[in-house]
């Protein structure tokens, strides 16, 4: 059993946008091994290191105290539902969760629908806004590419997350209503967080200011 | 994708032998300070609930013991018209787990000291926070950490403000994760957000010694919660000169595991490093009088299963023996 110290990165677009704002500080991370093809990454600071982990795994890693700090986004968090500590809101990578539909759909006209198809990676959120709704639809889980499934006939619409909305204007999609919005959160082991404070939340303190 | 875990694990020599180790010196503490084992069946016939281990006994559905506070409290409001005041228990209990690493069947010490209802409690919370303290270094756990809280803090402005089932569910699910940025989301428009809300930050600020109570002062209900802090300074006064040397005591007022259920102080035990808490409990005033009998109770559990993972994987946290 390793004392040092792991904090879970997400790989993709959250984690392309806050490796750059860690530079310079006690969590930079080694710039040579980043661009080799290791997924456990020297911070610059001794006993401290990085996970490199897609988004949808890094909460388990985090809830099962293998990671003692995390930074996942929001949607993540709400769809899975680990045990853990979400220590802050850092606000960066924002996007909506939306209901997006073929341009010239409306919302209305999905609703009346007998039989509603959405493709999603959401599905416990979907669900969630069903409710609300009084809507009863068919759930088409996917884990990507989600924008192919109304043009190929797979689902009448698809629930995804919505950052500048270029990639569903690519794909002939338009967004028909907001479900929710989602940005990155600094989360921590339950475990690691109640037992060892004074060893985990200077770290946390250090990713606060180099990325709230 | 089916996946076999160890639900039902298999205790080899070493593990067997510390289980039976651990449940000896614990039940010999117990004893000596006048807690008598009960030792309620292992079927319980009580309404089942989700995630227990169910089957039919004829025409009865029945469920293997899920917990060890519901079957002695069933026991003992069947069975005595006033209750013993001191009572200790050991074995398995069996629950599907809210975390996938945990076992189905798991081992368990506890106490639960028992009295008749409107009789000061306060010398019987101090009681069991002082068994508690003695625990790690029975177990030869070479440090610990012992939690204070009080379910109270929450749990009453909650049911002052009037928020519905479902809205409390929320701040409660923001408060476990310690977030109160959630707690803000949560409530929304609500008439009691802004107060609430800063009650919650209240709560988070600090999680460290006695100096904690001091937090209490931001919070909007500080005066409405002055007979809760007096509650915990008294037993930090009663415990901080009897300290083991091998334990730190922290005060974590924003504990709200089991809120449902706790209803007053909560102690919480950890390990430096553990994942999980190795022990838990608190007051539950309100179990006995839904059974039927005017009586208040409090009681702790030592997660046996818990110490026997941890000995095997990080058996630096305890004494060689």
């Amino acid at each position: 059993m390793t004392n040092n110290l792991l904090i879970a990165f997400p790989k993709g677009r959250l984690g392309d946008e806050l490796v750059p704002r860690l530079a310079g500080t006690p969590l930079a991370l080694d710039t040579a091994a980043l661009k080799s093809r290791v997924l456990r990454i020297p911070t610059a600071t001794p006993g401290v290191a990085a996970l490199l982990l897609k988004g949808s795994d890094l909460p388990r890693y985090v809830a099962a105290g293998v990671a003692s700090l995390g930074i996942v986004g929001s949607d993540t968090l709400d769809e899975l539902d680990m045990d853990l500590l979400e220590l802050a809101d850092l606000g960066f990578g924002a996007c909506r969760l939306c209901l997006c539909a073929p341009a010239g759909v409306a919302l209305d006209e999905l609703k009346a629908r007998p039989h509603l198809r959405l493709a999603t990676k959401f599905p416990k959120a979907t669900e969630a806004w069903l409710a609300r709704e009084g809507l009863t639809a068919e759930l088409v889980p996917l884990s990507s590419s989600v924008e192919l499934a109304p043009l190929l006939g797979l689902a009448d619409a698809i629930v995804d997350l919505v950052q500048t909305g270029a990639t569903l204007k690519a794909h002939g999609l338009v967004e028909t209503a907001v479900l929710g919005r989602s940005s990155a959160r600094l989360v921590a082991a339950r475990g690691a967080a109640l037992s060892e404070p004074g060893r985990i939340m200077p770290l946390a303190e250090i990713l606060l200011r180099a990325l709230k | 994708m089916p996946v076999r875990t160890p639900h039902f694990p298999d205790l080899l020599f070493g593990a067997a032998a510390r289980l039976r180790r651990w449940e000896g010196v614990l039940m010999d503490l117990l004893a000596a300070h006048g807690y008598r084992e009960l030792h309620p069946s292992l079927v319980l016939r009580e309404p089942v609930p989700d995630g227990t281990l169910r089957f039919f006994d004829g025409d009865d559905l029945v469920a293997l013991r899920w917990d060890f506070t519901v079957a002695l409290a069933g026991l003992l409001a069947r069975r005595f018209p006033e209750p013993p005041d001191r009572v200790a228990y050991a074995g398995a209990i069996f629950r599907r787990p809210a975390q996938p690493w945990e076992a189905v069947e798991r081992f368990e010490v506890g106490c639960e000291r028992i009295q008749p209802e409107g009789e000061p409690s306060a010398d019987a919370d101090v009681e069991l926070a002082r068994l508690l303290l003695a625990v790690p270094s029975a177990l030869g756990l070479k440090q610990a950490i012992l939690h204070l809280g009080n379910a109270a803090l929450v749990r009453r402005p909650l049911e002052a403000e009037g928020l519905s089932p479902g809205l409390a569910k929320a701040v409660v699910a923001a408060l476990s994760r310690r977030a109160p940025h959630r707690v803000r989301e949560a409530l929304g428009d609500h008439p009691a957000a802004a107060r609430l809300t800063s009650h919650a930050e209240a709560l988070l600020s600090d999680l460290d010694g006695p100096d904690t109570l001091k937090a209490l002062d931001a919070s909007p209900y500080a005066d409405f919660l002055a007979g809760e802090r007096d509650h915990m300074g008294r037993a930090l006064r009663a415990l901080l000169p009897i300290l083991p040397a091998n334990v730190d005591l922290r005060v974590d007022l924003a504990d709200v595991a089991g809120l449902d259920f706790y209803t007053g102080p909560t102690l919480r035990l950890w390990a430096p490093g553990a994942q999980q808490e190795l022990a838990a409990g608190g007051r539950y005033d309100r179990l006995f009088p839904e059974l039927g009998r005017p009586w208040q109770a409090a009681g702790f559990c030592v997660r046996l299963s818990r110490l026997l993972d941890l000995a095997e994987t990080r058996a630096d946290l305890f004494e060689q023996s």
